[in-house]
């Protein structure tokens, strides 16, 4: 299987907090890989850091064997790397179905083009199936803000879709979902990896959504890989109930 | 609502158009000076209600404008040449001077836009081999398009409003394509949208450049229309009545810009009958306008129709599991 993302060596500082401290990993094409870890143990910052938001201190960052180090989140997600936020967000004064043609539209065309061409850049039924997809049909023209919190979170989950992404970050996909939303989510995210083929990385502390969606999970603890393995062998691993549960 | 919408503005145009055939001179000025400054705060909506950057220079922009028609028509240019010319150095200048909100948003930017208002202000009453100082420019000359000659106080409205219509349609146009969503993302989510691929650097700088081109081009009417232009006609005064006209009329609303620039130009007229408290009475419904409708005229009166359509809906979070 070849790699899709690999990092090398990443290394995030914040003055003298360091967030991430030479963090190396791959991802393999069509797998999902799970990150868990305690709270402040630089699983977020190692997505920022990854996606062009932070700029790294140290360390490398490849997508498909090309070097993306320091590259603008908005040319990443060009070369179809997508991510979801751990806070909501999502653009609350426009409806469902602009936030979802938004997230699809800069894959349109050229900036001229887009200036003199449709008004949904010819993505209407594109969103249209996307809001089926996630079963938001009955609220496509509502706000955006004016949905329920499990809703928006969907709602980010198919904008990170709208694209047709074959990288997806998702950070903390599940934080704040009621159970019924929840395995929903799941299938969903289940049915586009079937479909697509894509290559999923979930950071979450959701151990039920972790343990039914991943394939792999890598464990971070205080900026640092601690373990590695299968979701059954992270569960019964001691160096992760202990760092889960403190010294 | 659509409809109702249409009937709004067919009505409104109707008004325009009929207006300065019922008014005397100093109305069809006024009249006029509405719509050469809606130009401005259509672009200043577009930066700031649109695209969430605030710009305290756009009445510098006007300035740039005025001056450019004032100085390029009496060595022969053309007047539509001298119009486009105001245009795109005002596109020019506006993109450099978006450079700056690329780094620093909000009161910040503000404090940077403000500067270069007094900067331009500076160069405008300094630089006296070019703008002749604090004399000013008196006498630009109202064009003749295709032999029509626009010298008449009622000609050269029906070219201003004739321009607004143009450019307003141009704007409309713009904001329902994709370049619309985009600005509206940058406002509200500038992290999320560069995620999305939205390219937010470039956006951010043509928000500025295009809306910094429409005070330009309103400049550009501007000179013509009083017929004598100096530097502190475009202080920082200009920028805040503005920002005013945008806030007032309803930020981010595409008609704001319209309704805003109507009570900005009319509201000191009608309330000179209070003689010099007229400021006072102005500022004070501001504030009271401000505090208790943000959104400004025509959110109240969008929130109003809201009232009277649809009693209050269920809550989403009611629907959550049932989404089907």
């Amino acid at each position: 299987m070849t790699a899709v993302l690999e990092v090398t060596n990443l290394r995030k500082a914040f003055g003298g907090i360091v967030a991430v401290d030479g963090v190396s990993f791959e991802v393999r094409a069509g797998e999902i890989l799970g990150i868990i870890g305690p709270n402040g143990s630089g699983k977020s910052t190692l997505f920022n850091c990854v996606l062009g938001q932070l700029q790294p201190s140290a360390g490398e960052v490849r997508i498909d064997d090309r070097l993306t180090t320091g590259m603008r989140p908005c040319d990443l997600n060009q070369l179809g790397v997508s991510r979801t936020f751990q806070l909501l967000q999502v653009f609350p004064q426009l409806s469902v179905r602009d936030n979802l043609i938004l997230a699809g539209q800069e894959h349109q065309g050229s900036m001229a083009s887009r200036l003199f061409g449709r008004a949904d850049a010819g993505l209407g039924d594109a969103a249209g199936r996307m809001i089926e997809f996630f079963r938001l049909s009955h609220l496509a023209d509502e706000q955006a803000g004016s949905l329920s919190y499990g809703q928006q979170k969907l709602l980010d989950a198919a904008m990170a879709f709208m694209a047709g992404p074959r990288l997806v970050l998702l950070d903390e996909p599940a934080g704040g979902v009621n159970l019924t939303m929840l395995g929903h989510l799941r299938e969903r995210l289940h049915a586009y990896h079937a479909e697509r083929s894509a290559t999923f990385v979930v950071i979450e502390h959701q151990m039920e959504f972790v343990m039914a969606l991943c394939t792999r999970v890598l464990v971070l603890a205080e900026g640092r890989l601690i373990a590695e393995g299968t979701p059954q062998d992270i569960r019964r691993n001691p160096i992760v109930i202990e760092a889960y549960l403190g010294h | 609502m659509m409809r109702l919408g249409g009937i709004v503005v067919a009505i409104a145009s109707a008004a325009a158009i009929a207006a300065p055939f019922f008014l005397k001179p100093y109305g069809i000025f006024l009249i006029s000076t509405w719509a050469v400054l809606t130009i401005a705060a259509i672009g200043l909506n577009l930066t700031l209600g649109y695209a969430g950057q605030i710009s305290l220079a756009q009445g510098a922009f006007v300035g740039i404008g005025a001056y450019t028609v004032a100085l390029l028509t009496p060595a022969g240019v053309p007047f539509f040449v001298a119009f486009m010319a105001a245009g795109l150095l005002s596109f020019a200048i506006g993109w450099v001077l978006g450079y700056p909100a690329l780094r620093v948003q909000h009161h910040y930017l503000a404090f940077v836009t403000l500067a270069f208002s007094t900067l331009v202000f500076l160069v405008l009453r300094n630089e006296e081999w070019l703008t002749n100082g604090i004399y000013g420019i008196a006498g630009t000359s109202r064009p003749t398009l295709l032999g029509w000659q626009t010298g008449a106080a009622r000609d050269f409205y029906f070219l201003c409003l004739g321009v607004l219509a143009l450019l307003s349609l141009a704007t409309w146009w713009m904001l329902r394509s994709p370049w619309g969503r985009a600005f509206v993302a940058l406002r509200e989510n500038p992290v999320r949208a560069v995620s999305l691929g939205l390219d937010t650097r470039r956006y951010t700088l043509m928000a500025f450049a295009i809306g910094s081109s429409l005070g330009g081009l309103s400049g550009a009417l501007y000179a013509p229309l009083v017929q004598f232009i100096e530097p502190s006609s475009f202080t920082l005064g200009l920028s805040f009545n503005l920002l005013l006209m945008v806030i007032v009329g309803g930020s981010g609303n595409f008609f704001g810009p319209f309704v805003g620039a109507l009570i900005a130009v009319l509201l000191p007229e009608w309330l000179r009958v209070t003689q010099g408290y007229y400021l006072i009475v102005y500022a004070a419904a501001v504030m009271v306008m401000m505090a208790f409708c943000p959104a400004g005229v025509l959110g109240l009166i969008e929130r109003a129709g809201g009232m009277l359509r649809a009693p209050p809906k269920a809550a989403g979070a009611f629907t959550d599991g049932a989404a089907t």
